[in-house]
């Protein structure tokens, strides 16, 4: 699988040999080796957590404490500041945008050294010249500089952060997702520039979670897993399920404890035709009493978007939902509380929990109004049920009146989970579960996530942690792009098919939409 | 991901942030503002001796409670906006204005009718913002500013930018003149010719606003919407009724204030209750009421109210001038909130 590029006698545009970085407690990146040729198109692929952020983030200059070599066209290099790192030629386009949306696209080009005159005033003339010459590199020749970033598409504004970029003379230019927020049609004309930078002798490093770009983009392909690089090799020489099985490695023994599952057929929640244009299409799903439901696919493919309209935080424009045969709307998320479904955020500390407030404060907080005598109320009378959830929860330390702000994250979402096992709902909506938290926690919210459907109540699990779809979940719906294309059996569920059919390929996607 | 299966269910883990925290600092932050009021009446004892007075003395917890009535009084309902993270009602003044102009505008229907109407008003004006701002979600600040401009001009123009006067207002029947006299008399009575009528309205207020912030599923509500509107909305509360029901029964209380302000200065206009919003809002801060939501405590307001009445009353016994009041009192006001602060950062807290 790994050729070396080597006795070609070619000057490699970047070599990293043997970098490190540890962070206290996990070493991100160990001993990785990493060549790019000039003129090339290099992804870098792996699962998240994998390193590959953190091996990019050794290349911008942003860690003064990695160890090992880097070589940048034979030349041996320091990157301990961003600063030295551009001026060793590096270039990095970043996910998220780093442009002024609400100044013009050619003070966003060139800030920091506008062409001057008479030393107090900015040569507008001859800056709107440079930032048309820098918007021809990107095939933006034609787009009026004076325009502000707000009124320009995302792909436009993508290509004004690569032609910022770009106007450093990187010789290497790092693009970490850069397609994520584009449509097909942009893609295809960000590839163009791609493929354009690629001829004049540019080395692109590319990061992208799309298995479909990586095999028209790229070149050459390493492959990292658990900060190691595990393989390196032409594009041509790999297809997508050898690509996924170097990401994941072999197959997982499976930590999960094989569950006697009672799915009956009754059926608790119906949705049909559910839409909200532009987040997703005619969803249609059933979930059974005693089942676990993957909503299954890449990020971004509408899957917390589903979930809030289920529960009535987001509207949905049509479409209808059935709660135990009967059709339910709901107006606000305390109707569906009441009506029995819940929603684990993802987002703990925004959305998930009051940090400021006590333990007993946020577990009841959802049933406040089911514990109530009138208006009267007291957290004292329930101190019971919320040591129960807790100690079902194994909170640590089991303190109810301790903030929720002085736990550890893995202790924080156990105190969430507690919080929608108090709540008493039949149906509960996990989204991302498990994020963040040690292997420990992980298991005991696993455990009593399994309990919780043995008891006769059902669950929607949303997970980008792939292992854990597969151990949990009886059953899988496939999102890609706000359309369902397919639907895994327990049987088939690994988490090459996941991937493979989150990428809209594979033996279970029946329908492709477009 | 690699992990045996972990039969333990109740993994130990050491807490590794603990740290150690100064007793002192822990008792301060427990008892806060009252330590101050504690620290102020012992000052103001040793300075009244020293004066030939007596602190304690009738006529001065008298004046003392009489000074920060009608503060109090709002005080008791602001405490509930600023703790849902709204930061302050600024449309308080002309909410006192409104409430004592329609008082002394109806007095003829009685005085029990004239004082429901103003506290009426006082309620329109808090669902008018609790709409405005729970269900519409405008700015707080700029909102009850604006509306607060509104208020004004919507007096000034109905009622020609004239003062009303209950006697003058009420019509020439015996009915209406007693109830003009029973309007100017509520701020004038004194329960066993010591405790003035207002300082125990504003007790009692507060008495009313302790239970409801405490013991109430309303009050546990708004303790999570002011601590993380998210959050809150996230557990299924309705965040739109609580931040309403926040904003009626700040302008109730304020509606109080009002009534009680133009029985005492026998005038109802649009200039009632001018600077009311501030100083307001400066006694619930110096409560421990956290200007971002979510912590704070009425007994904490009541304990805020009185330092402020009580440094004044200090001040006036050392006989300062007006502008060095100023100066004192706001040394002493950014001295307690640093304190405040202080101790909240030292408790990781803050």
């Amino acid at each position: 699988m790994s050729q070396e590029p080597k006795g070609t006698g070619e000057v490699l545009a970047l070599e990293m040999r043997g970098v490190s970085k540890r962070f206290p407690g996990t070493l991100a990146v160990d001993r990785v080796d990493f060549r790019v040729k000039k003129g090339e198109v290099h992804a870098l692929m792996g699962e998240n957590g994998a390193g590959k952020s953190t091996l990019m983030k050794v290349l911008a200059g942003l860690f003064n404490d990695y160890t090992g070599e880097i070589f940048i066209e034979g030349e041996k290099k320091k990157l301990h500041t961003p600063i030295m790192a551009k001026e060793a030629g590096i270039g990095m386009v970043y996910q998220e945008l780093s442009l002024a949306r609400r100044i013009s696209i050619y003070e966003n080009l060139l800030v920091g050294r506008l062409p001057k005159k008479n030393a107090l005033f900015i040569d507008k003339k001859a800056a709107i010249a440079r930032a048309r010459e820098c918007l021809e590199r990107v095939g933006l020749g034609n787009l009026d500089p004076t325009i502000n970033i707000a009124d320009i598409s995302q792909c436009d504004a993508q290509l004004v952060e690569i032609a910022k970029v770009l106007d450093a003379q990187p010789r290497i230019l790092v693009m970490d997702e850069p397609t994520s927020s584009l449509s097909r049609e942009e893609v295809q004309r960000m590839f163009d520039i791609i493929r354009k930078l690629k001829e004049e002798g540019l080395a692109i490093i590319y990061i992208s979670h799309h298995m479909s770009e990586i095999f028209e983009i790229a070149d050459r392909v390493t492959v990292m897993r658990d900060g190691r690089k595990v393989g390196e090799c032409d594009v041509s020489e790999i297809n997508t399920e050898q690509l996924v099985e170097q990401m994941v490695g072999e197959p997982v023994k499976s930590f999960y404890a094989e569950s006697g599952s009672k799915i009956s057929d009754e059926v608790v929640l119906k949705v049909e035709d559910f839409t909200r244009w532009g987040f997703f299409h005619h969803v249609d799903f059933e979930l059974h009493k005693g089942e676990i439901l993957a909503i299954s696919g890449l990020a971004g493919a509408g899957r917390t978007e589903i979930a809030r309209a289920l529960i009535g935080v987001d509207a949905y424009d049509k479409g209808r939902v059935y709660l135990h045969g009967k059709e339910v709307k709901f107006k606000n998320f305390g109707e569906a509380i009441k009506a029995g479904v819940g929603y684990l955020t993802e987002d703990r500390k925004v959305v998930g929990l009051a940090l400021t407030q006590s333990v007993a404060d946020n577990v009841m907080s959802c049933v406040i109004d089911k514990y109530s005598k009138g208006i009267l109320y007291s957290n004292g009378w329930n101190n019971d049920l919320v040591d129960e959830k807790i100690n079902e929860m194994s909170v640590y330390p089991a303190d109810r009146n301790r903030r929720v702000n002085s736990f550890s994250g893995g202790n924080q979402q156990k105190v969430l989970m507690a919080k929608w096992l108090a709540a008493d709902v039949d149906v509960l909506i996990l989204d991302e579960p498990t994020r963040g938290v040690d292997v420990n926690a992980k298991q005991i919210i696993h455990n009593v996530v399994k309990k919780y459907v043995e008891q006769g109540n059902a669950v929607i699990l949303i997970s980008s942690d792939l292992p854990e779809v597969v151990g949990l979940c009886d059953r899988a719906v496939i999102l890609r792009e706000g359309h369902i294309i397919g639907e895994i059996p327990k049987e088939g569920i690994t988490e090459n098919s996941l991937l493979i059919a989150a990428n809209g390929k594979g033996e279970y996607v029946t329908c492709q939409n477009k | 991901m690699s992990e045996q299966v972990n039969n333990n269910p109740n993994p130990a883990k050491v807490d590794t942030r603990k740290t150690e925290i100064n007793k002192g600092i822990i008792l301060f932050n427990k008892l806060g503002i009252w330590v101050i009021v504690v620290a102020l009446v012992v000052m103001g004892m040793i300075i009244a001796m020293v004066n030939g007075g007596s602190f304690f003395g009738a006529s001065n917890v008298q004046s003392i409670l009489e000074a920060v009535a009608l503060q109090g009084m709002v005080c008791s309902g602001l405490i509930y906006v600023v703790y849902a993270g709204n930061m302050n009602d600024m449309s308080i003044p002309l909410t006192m204005a409104m409430a004592g102009m329609m008082t002394v505008q109806s007095i003829n229907l009685g005085f029990p009718i004239a004082l429901a109407i103003g506290l009426l008003s006082g309620v329109c004006i808090g669902l008018i913002n609790g709409f405005m701002i729970g269900k519409l979600k405008a700015n707080p600040i700029i909102w009850t500013w604006g509306f607060n401009l509104l208020l004004s001009g919507i007096i000034r123009v109905v009622w020609g930018g004239k003062q009303l006067y209950a006697d003058s207002v009420a019509a020439d029947t015996e009915y209406a003149q007693n109830a003009a006299n029973t309007f100017y008399s509520i701020s004038r009575t004194y329960i066993g010719g010591v405790i003035s009528l207002m300082a125990i309205v504003m007790l009692v207020l507060f008495a009313i606003s302790w239970f409801i912030h405490s013991k109430t599923s309303f009050g546990q509500k708004l303790k999570l919407v002011g601590t993380s509107y998210e959050a809150a909305r996230f557990s299924g509360i309705n965040c739109t009724k609580v931040v309403t029901m926040s904003y009626v029964l700040c302008s109730t209380a304020a509606a109080v204030g009002g009534i009680f302000y133009a029985a005492l200065r026998k005038t109802a206009s649009y200039e009632n209750g001018t600077g009311y919003d501030f100083s307001c809002l400066t006694c619930v801060l110096l409560g421990g009421t956290l200007l971002g939501g979510g912590q704070g405590s009425v007994v904490g307001t009541l304990g805020g109210v009185l330092a402020y009445g009580i440094l004044n009353n200090i001040l006036s016994w050392i006989g300062l001038g007006t502008y060095t009041k100023y100066a004192v009192q706001g040394v002493v006001f950014l001295a307690i909130v640093w304190i405040n602060t202080y101790s909240e950062r030292k408790l990781g807290k803050g």
